[in-house]
């Protein structure tokens, strides 16, 4: 595949941001319907799993991987329908189930239905394209068999096949019955790089038109016909259980009809929201606050600490001799780095409506794992396969990894159960934060012995971090239990770009009753904030300029030499400024991409203000320029959250459980972008996670160059810091 | 209770309590589902509507104060997109998740109404409803843009 792509590729720098922008109003863009049924329906032929037409030529491709604001929808699709040759702005898009029927929407890669990762494009970029061919060859031989015509001598255009010779053309509404019984060709010829038309280009998004009048359905919009709403108070600390409450106030409230145990918690079931809601809160309620009543971030904090000086460790990478060489050095540094537990918070708080029957479930969910969900189900239910649909709803209000989990899911399905109809259940923002799975806290050591030229001769790395994978790929168990690490809070740190001839790195699985899973920088973001602090830390130990000190330790790396030096020049680094202003820089190598980030702030006493955020990103071609540069830089304000919010704990509960308390980043606090892609011929690369991973570094870096404070924490709050 | 609302230019009557928020009789008695539910406190103006073209944050509005107002929900801002924050919105691509969208077209469009051609400081200081996505640097470049090319 990637001979393929090479031929399709030219190096070029492209510059990216708002310059390209200027779409044709009202904007033309193909249209998002809601879930695809299993099979095709009746009046629809099934040319590939990927692609059905219907007899007046209406082209539906099925989109696999959930919305929740990167663009997917708009960009995999593309990809299909450039292959494919249909009408772009024509085509109807529906969200892929899942079943045991419909499986071939799982990601080819892992034989697995999720959206995550940030690898949907690597993952599917092949895929879209060879099931694009395959459908073109197959509607273009049933034309050419229509015509009794060479297939050679036909080609494909706006949804139709044309016979130029001829002059004849028939559309693919026309033969696509035809073509749906032909074999799908196993290695479909693809077009060549001058023949696609829609990847490559910024495209207006398939989902804008609907998220500027209101349109559009998230979630919590969804609705089946008579459906009960439903909402769920679970006890406020971890591991607690409700005593009992006050059931008969709660079914004397008006429109109540149901009240549900269900879990640890429980559910009213009533008309509409406001009444479910309003019930609950008018009960009281005796919690049993259960085994972790005395948990609290400072023991929490004690307890990482510990672990970090005493271990035992797990050491999953051992190259060359990191401990010889550092007993020999003359010259060590090290450092201690902490980042602190963080809440998903997604705009959409957690929802799901569930129809359960004796023999059936299905489920309409804003999840990103529907797989997982699937598996869940059955077990809980205790249901065949085929009893079992999960359908994801048009769009998913964020996800950052939260709708991975199948917990809201299950909850529904069973206060569905219990009432035999159709459930939609929403938490409030309190219970989304109170049952979240949080990003967990992690302290690193980075020890390191350096040469006399000031770089590093060995690097010595201690992690300290709960599990965050296993709740949402429960495989990983076995390698928790054997090898004692988990891949996933290992991340950036099992591989390194750098030049380190020695380098260790120990891993210590924190036990920790504080429920925690991957959220958008998975365990890049806390190992990529104290390696590349710890790096700036050794720059100015060797009085060396930062950026110059990695582009050494980068010396045989020229893809990510060219990130840096154009980081560099596109961030102005080394242009002098004024007292109290400085920049930071940061470079990671994550999700199959490489970003360089200078970040240039203000430090004024205790207020801290962001000035600019300048990224260049190396992800391989650049599929859609456009959705590109708003992943980087909305994911550089979900960089700054990292930065500014935090999430601790006392008497066995979140300390903050709404967006007073947690706070997140407003936009006077944003700064200015500048975003450049170098479109070049590496391998696909993600891009959703990517950009808020160099933040917490790239700033805590330009904090010590404008005021000489070390921020080796975050957020800043803890520092007396605050964003102005 | 039954009371008459006045909502995008048409009467309407609910039979509501008359202390349910705004927010969940545009969303559960009158099917209008634009308006998000995202912190219940006003604290992320998601659920952002104008009352008589002020901007309120509908979750924790009781719907008996709206009586007799003018309330104009996302669903009501423009018929077919056509307001210019909503094709400026458009023009720079600006919703990612889109779930905070409504809110904030809806605070950006009484900004707009009060200072037709505002600063940044004038958009820090009314636009303060919470982004997960971050589309913020878009949400600013949106307002200038309608600034520039319609009359807000």
């Amino acid at each position: 595949m990637d001979s393929v792509r090479r031929t399709l590729l030219k190096a070029s720098l492209w510059v990216g941001g708002g310059l390209i922008l200027g779409f044709s109003l009202p904007a033309k863009s193909a249209t998002l319907l809601g879930a695809a049924t299993p099979g095709p329906s009746r009046d629809e032929a099934a040319v590939t799993a990927w692609v059905r037409i219907t007899p007046d030529n209406q082209v539906r491709l099925i989109v696999s991987q959930a919305e929740m604001g990167q663009g997917i929808t708009t960009t995999l699709p593309a990809i299909l329908a450039d292959e494919l040759g249909a009408d772009w702005f024509r085509v109807q898009l529906e969200t892929a189930p899942f079943s045991n029927t419909a499986t071939a929407y799982r990601n080819p890669a892992r034989s697995w239905m999720f959206t995550g990762n940030s690898e949907s494009i690597e993952s599917f970029y092949d895929l879209m394209r060879k099931t694009g061919a395959a459908a073109r060859e197959m509607l273009t031989r049933a034309a050419a068999a229509r015509w009794g015509v060479p297939a050679s001598t036909c080609s494909v255009k706006g949804s139709a096949v044309i016979h130029p010779v001829s002059g004849r053309r028939l559309t693919f509404g026309e033969v696509a019955t035809d073509a749906a019984r032909l074999p799908i060709p196993e290695k479909p010829t693809l077009r060549a790089s001058s023949e696609l038309r829609l990847t490559g280009k910024s495209l207006p998004r398939v989902d804008v038109p609907p998220k500027v009048d209101g349109s559009a359905i998230f979630g919590i919009d969804f609705s089946v016909p008579g459906m009960l709403i439903g909402a769920v108070r679970t006890p406020p600390t971890i591991g607690g259980r409700i005593r009992s409450f006050d059931e008969a106030t709660v079914r004397s409230k008006p429109g109540v009809l149901a009240v549900v145990p269900v879990l640890n918690g429980v559910a009213v079931v009533a008309d509409t929201y406001w009444q479910a809601r309003t019930a609950l809160a008018a009960a009281a309620f005796d919690f049993d606050p259960g085994p972790n009543a005395d948990l609290g971030t400072p023991a929490v904090r004690a307890a990482y600490r510990k672990a970090l000086d005493d271990g035992p460790w797990a050491t999953p990478v051992n190259e060359g001799d990191a401990q010889k060489a550092l007993a020999a050095a003359a010259n060590t540094i090290g450092s201690d780095y902490e980042s602190p537990f963080a809440a998903h918070v997604t705009m959409e708080p957690m929802n799901c409506t569930a129809l359960v029957t004796a023999d059936k479930c299905e489920i309409w969910a804003p999840t990103q794992g529907q797989e997982l969900a699937f598996v869940a189900l059955k077990s809980v239910l205790g249901m065949r396969d085929d009893q079992i649909s999960v359908n994801r709803t048009p769009y998913l209000g964020g996800g950052f990894g939260r709708r991975l989990l199948p917990d809201f899911v299950i909850q529904a399905a069973l206060v569905s159960k219990a009432v035999g109809k159709p459930v939609k259940l929403i938490w409030d923002r309190e219970e989304d934060m109170r049952r979240d799975w949080y990003r967990p806290a992690t302290m690193v050591r980075l020890t390191a012995a350096l040469e006399k030229d000031g770089l590093p001769a060995a690097l010595a790395t201690r992690v300290v971090s709960p599990t965050i994978l296993l709740p949402v790929f429960p495989p990983v168990e076995t390698m928790l239990k054997e090898k004692g690490f988990d891949p996933g809070a290992m991340e950036g740190m099992m591989k390194t770009p750098y030049a380190l001839l020695n380098r260790r790195v120990d891993f210590h699985l924190l036990k920790t009753p504080i429920p925690t899973s991957v959220m958008r920088t998975t365990g890049y973001g806390p190992n990529i904030f104290a390696l590349e602090s710890f790096i700036d830390e050794l720059a100015h130990s060797a009085r060396i300029d930062p950026y110059q000190y990695r582009r050494r330790l980068l010396r045989k790396n020229p893809r990510a030499l060219a990130v840096l030096d154009r980081a560099a020049i596109l961030g102005e680094w080394g242009r002098p400024l004024p007292k109290g202003r400085g920049r930071g820089f940061a470079f990671t190598d994550a999700f199959g991409t490489l970003l360089a980030q200078v970040i240039e702030v203000h430090v004024e006493g205790s207020d801290v203000r962001v000035e600019h955020i300048t990224s260049v990103v190396d992800c391989g071609r650049v599929l859609d320029p456009d959705i590109a540069a708003s992943n980087i830089e909305g994911g550089a304000v979900f960089g700054l959250a990292y930065c500014k919010a935090e999430l601790t704990f006392r008497d066995g509960r979140a300390e903050q459980e709404n967006l007073n308390s947690y706070e997140l980043p407003y936009l006077a606090e944003t700064p200015r972008f500048r975003t450049e892609f170098i479109n070049g011929a590496a391998k696909l690369g993600g891009i959703g996670e990517v950009s808020p991973i160099t933040v917490p570094p790239a700033l805590a870096n330009a904090i010590f160059a404008a005021s000489g404070r070390r921020i080796r924490s975050m957020p800043l709050s803890r520092h007396g810091l605050r964003f102005v | 209770m039954i009371m008459d609302l006045n909502v995008n230019g048409k009467t309407l009557p609910v039979e509501v309590d008359p202390d349910t928020p705004l927010l969940w009789v545009l969303r559960e008695q009158l099917a209008l589902t634009g308006t998000k539910f995202g912190c219940g406190i006003a604290a992320c103006g998601a659920c952002t509507v104008h009352v008589d073209g002020q901007a309120v944050r509908s979750c924790l509005f009781p719907v008996s104060l709206a009586v007799g107002k003018r309330i104009t929900t996302i669903e009501g801002l423009s018929s077919r997109q056509s307001h210019p924050l909503q094709q400026a919105w458009i023009a720079e691509q600006v919703p990612q998740c889109g779930y905070c969208q409504p809110g904030m077209l809806m605070s950006a469009a009484a900004l707009l109404a009060a200072h037709p051609q505002p600063t940044d400081a004038q958009i820090d200081e009314a636009i303060t409803n919470i982004c997960r996505c971050g589309t913020y640097p878009r949400v600013r470049r949106a307002i200038h843009r309608a600034a520039r090319t319609g009359k807000g």
